[in-house]
């Protein structure tokens, strides 16, 4: 090894470690832990030290007006598994801040020169300066950001002290080899897709150890590591894992428990696309946990980078009494055309489908880049209405419609034709400009549909044809569960004696295609709790509970909440009770505090905002009349990619960061239904504290307001924003 | 830079008579298409996938029958992909040998495996 890469911690003999870190050896794997402890401790008396609240404010302010000149300290993360380092000079690098060796402006680029030597992205990335202040002897970074790395979330203070990973520890055999669970309505998986999977797992494992032997640059490595769900996030490696629309086994579950609990710290968070992200992960661990998954027939395939991602859906998909066509054929026959297509796996930006089958659209489609809605023509043939070119981010459009019923068989022609006028022409110049909604608005609608028209009646008679065969092939693979049990009247009679369950029943449930049957919806929200996480443990309850109360199977909705989707009338009483005594019972579900929310800044390495605390505070304000204000849907996003829809919410409220306070934005009247709409922004951004009084005080005003049996919604489409303005700027 | 084909072999072979640039248009070269011997479509960097469709439209709407030629900078990993999209020869890039490209072909992994059990494309099936 040549240069100046070492890393060093607390009382450690420096100079042995820089190179036995890297190996891999049982001596860095004792070392690890020593460190790892090191920093727990630190990091629990860092956050006694500021009581858990950013380093700022008056007191901030005064010190730096004793300072001369800005101070700062080299920062980066590491690459065998992402966890934030800093520069302590000659002694390397140190996992914290406090060892790190602080820099005015004259020695900064100096320093700069020595932490970067042209090696020194085989063992640190992302190396930059970052500017820090000095309170009672110790360093703390000016920005959240910086301070939120430095320090680890802010909203999990709950996180076990000590080692989470020791990759000595032999780990139990995977929940898949013994699975005794029914197998429901999950696409079944053959030798041949598991081989495939198995195969990435081998692969990415291989470009892991290219990426550390240097035959890839990061610049190169980056994408790939993408395209199997592996981010640098702010703390650590983020794994993101496609649950491919929305449908889960029990057993899938359970192997998602397991990596939950032997490779990261004992959670998973449900995102808003039908994925789970585990937030910990070390690089080199990640083949493994990706080959553990493989045997349970899940993937982080394609589940980030620009390429075609994880096709979502309707929750309620293959069980809803309103569906009309079931989704979750064509949705998988996306998926199989998508993975790895060798034409669009580098394309200008993400590219997101969604379908939906009912005639209630559960799952976005018109904000996504190509949306499908599946009904039935005269005939009872399944037809696809076709929209593309919707979105959020910072340029939210509703999508424009290509095709009102486009017959199956070519499906995957059409989609190909859109996917081949956007690889050609969308924007690459600039990343906040390349998705296809903007290429639509630049070309002009007509024109881009006139393209991809042409390219569609360009291609041979025969080119991606989806015929008959062929789906009945993939639909011949989801076994159609059996449905035998009556409704002899036993939820009935329970519910008159008990007010709890009637209120969970009529909050938490979606009616059943058999009538015997219905779909139970396990909040993952609760009050004060962290919207879409679940811990190992819960996940094997709901495991348990899918084997025990419905076939087996479980659902994952793009509003972070899990789904029962077949449960016996009979037997829902009996599921309450059990949900209740694992604290799952949480019967808010389309409530203004079923926020869906983004992990934000505690986690993320985009956000400029922590959306996870001030979900908890407007959830703890709301609560107590919640189930009187009635259907209401909060989205929180930390920063302008939107992961937490905010466009879409009927509230919207959208982070940023102004001269480094936390402030939001708020949006009213946006819908994700067919009556999708972009939320519009009322005013000026609120201070983050006063959001709380701000949603009370709008829906004091709402229930003044509206009239019997209509929802925020539709008092704010009937009146405008006009009487909420009032209110919401009246609180501060 | 060496030049390669679909096997990985180092080969010898003609310069290329028209080089398309990324984002070019192929009205240009549309007319004297049966014409052409060589096209080589230039990759500026690896994650911009034109290329990928330049090819299929060459190959699929205009059935360039000649030697496509990729060159700039691509990855090992793209390897097959390429092969799936029509291309025939590879200027390997000076950040990436000959060897490394074999060894990406030596894995059982193949792009569109999934895809191409549930449809017969020809190109992939090739």
């Amino acid at each position: 090894m040549r240069g100046g890469i070492k890393f060093s911690a607390f009382r450690a003999p420096v100079e042995s470690v820089g190179a036995a870190a890297l190996t891999g050896s049982k001596f860095a794997q004792d070392f690890s832990i020593q460190i790892r402890c090191a920093r727990n401790l630190f990091l629990a008396k860092a956050r006694a030290a500021v009581g858990g609240e950013f380093f700022t404010g008056a007191a901030f302010m005064s010190k730096r007006a004793d300072l001369d000149m800005a101070l700062h300290v080299i920062t980066g993360n590491r690459l065998a598994d992402g966890i934030s380092v800093w520069f302590a000079g000659p002694k390397g690098w140190a996992e914290l801040v406090g060892q790190a060796v602080g820099y005015d402006e004259a020695g900064l680029e100096a320093a700069l020169a020595q932490a970067n030597p042209a090696d020194a992205e085989l063992h640190v990335v992302d190396i930059r300066a970052v500017e820090v202040t000095r309170e009672g002897g110790m360093l703390f970074p000016v920005a959240h950001r910086e301070q939120i790395r430095a320090r680890g979330p802010s909203v999990r203070a709950d996180l076990p002290a000590g080692v989470w990973r020791d990759g000595a520890e032999p780990l139990p055999p995977l929940p898949s080899a013994s699975s005794s669970s029914p197998f429901a309505g999950i696409y079944r998986y053959d030798e041949y897709d598991r081989d495939f999977l198995r195969q990435r797992a081998t692969v990415f494992g291989e470009q892991v150890e290219r990426r550390r032997k240097g035959e890839l640059t990061e610049d190169e490595f980056k994408p790939l590591r993408l395209m199997n769900g592996v981010y640098l996030q702010l703390h650590a490696y983020m794994l993101r894992i496609a649950i491919p629309y929305g449908v889960l086994s029990a057993t899938q579950l359970r192997q998602l428990a397991y990596v939950a609990r032997h490779y990261d710290r004992g959670y998973g968070h449900f995102t808003t696309r039908q994925n789970i992200q585990f937030n910990w992960l070390r690089l080199e661990d990640v083949p493994d946990a990706l080959a553990a998954l493989a045997e349970a027939d899940i993937h982080g395939i394609q589940t980030s980078g620009n390429c075609i991602r994880n096709t979502t859906t309707d929750e309620f998909a293959g069980a809803a009494a309103d569906e009309i066509v079931d989704p979750r054929l064509y949705a998988e026959i996306i998926r199989q055309w998508s993975t790895d297509h060798p034409e669009f796996t580098y394309l200008p930006r993400k590219f997101k489908i969604a379908i939906v089958g009912a005639g209630h659209d559960r799952a976005a489609v018109r904000v996504h880049d190509i949306g499908i809605e599946a009904y039935r023509d005269a005939a009872g043939a399944p037809v696809f209405r076709i929209f593309a070119g919707g979105g959020l981010g910072r340029t939210p459009y509703v999508a424009v419609q290509l095709r009102e019923d486009l017959p199956v068989p070519e499906l995957l022609r059409y989609c190909e034709a859109i996917l081949r006028v956007y690889n050609a022409l969308g924007r690459r110049d600039n990343m906040y400009k390349a998705r296809i909604k903007i290429l639509i608005r630049e070309m002009k609608p007509e024109a881009f549909i006139k393209m991809v028209e042409d390219e569609y009646a360009s291609m041979a008679a025969g080119y991606c044809l989806l015929t008959d065969e062929m789906v009945q092939a993939v639909a011949a693979r989801f076994p159609v569960p059996e449905f035998p049990r009556q409704d002899t009247g036993v939820l009935k009679s329970a519910l008159l004696d008990d007010r709890a369950l009637a209120r969970w029943v009529k909050q938490n449930t979606h009616p059943h295609k058999q009538p015997g049957y219905i779909s139970a919806v396990i909040s993952l929200k609760p009050v004060g709790g962290i919207a879409g996480d679940a811990s190992a443990d819960e996940m094997d309850v709901v495991a348990n509970l899918a084997d025990k109360y419905s076939l087996g199977e479980v659902r994952v909705s793009h509003v972070q909440n899990l789904v029962l989707p077949h449960v016996a009338k009979d037997d829902l009483p009996a599921l309450f009770k059990d949900l209740v005594q694992a604290g799952l019972a949480t019967d808010n579900i389309g409530l203004v505090t079923d926020i869906i929310a983004c992990p934000g800044m505690d986690y993320c390495a985009l956000a400029t905002a922590r959306s996870i605390p001030l979900a908890q505070r407007i959830a703890e304000r709301l609560a107590p009349k919640q189930h009187e204000i009635g259907t209401l849907h909060v989205n929180i996003s930390g920063c302008i990619n939107a992961c937490g829809h905010h466009h879409v919410g009927h509230i919207g409220l959208l982070g940023v960061d102004k001269n480094g306070e936390e402030v939001y934005q708020i949006t009213l009247g946006g819908a994700a239904d067919e009556k999708a709409a972009i939320g519009k922004i009322i005013g000026p951004a609120v201070p983050t504290a006063k959001v709380p009084d701000a949603i009370e005080a709008l829906m004091e005003a709402y229930l003044k307001l509206r009239e019997t049996g209509e929802r925020f919604i539709d008092t704010y489409r009937r009146l405008g924003a006009e009487p909420f303005k009032g209110a919401i700027y009246a609180t501060h | 830079m060496p030049l390669i084909n679909t096997r990985a072999e180092e080969i010898s072979a003609a310069e290329p008579d028209v080089v398309l640039a990324p984002g070019g248009s192929l009205e240009e070269v549309l007319p004297r298409l049966a014409g052409l011997a060589v096209i080589a479509v230039e990759f500026p960097k690896f994650r911009d996938g034109r290329g990928f469709t330049t090819a299929r439209a060459l190959r699929e709407r205009h059935f360039y029958k000649g030697d496509l030629r990729a060159t700039g900078h691509f990855l090992p990993d793209q390897f097959a992909f390429l092969i799936a999209c029509g291309f025939t020869s590879f200027e390997t890039p000076a950040e990436h040998n000959p060897a490394q490209f074999a060894a990406a072909l030596a894995k059982p992994h193949q792009p569109g495996q999934l895809l191409r059990r549930s449809l017969a494309r020809a190109l992939e099936a090739g």
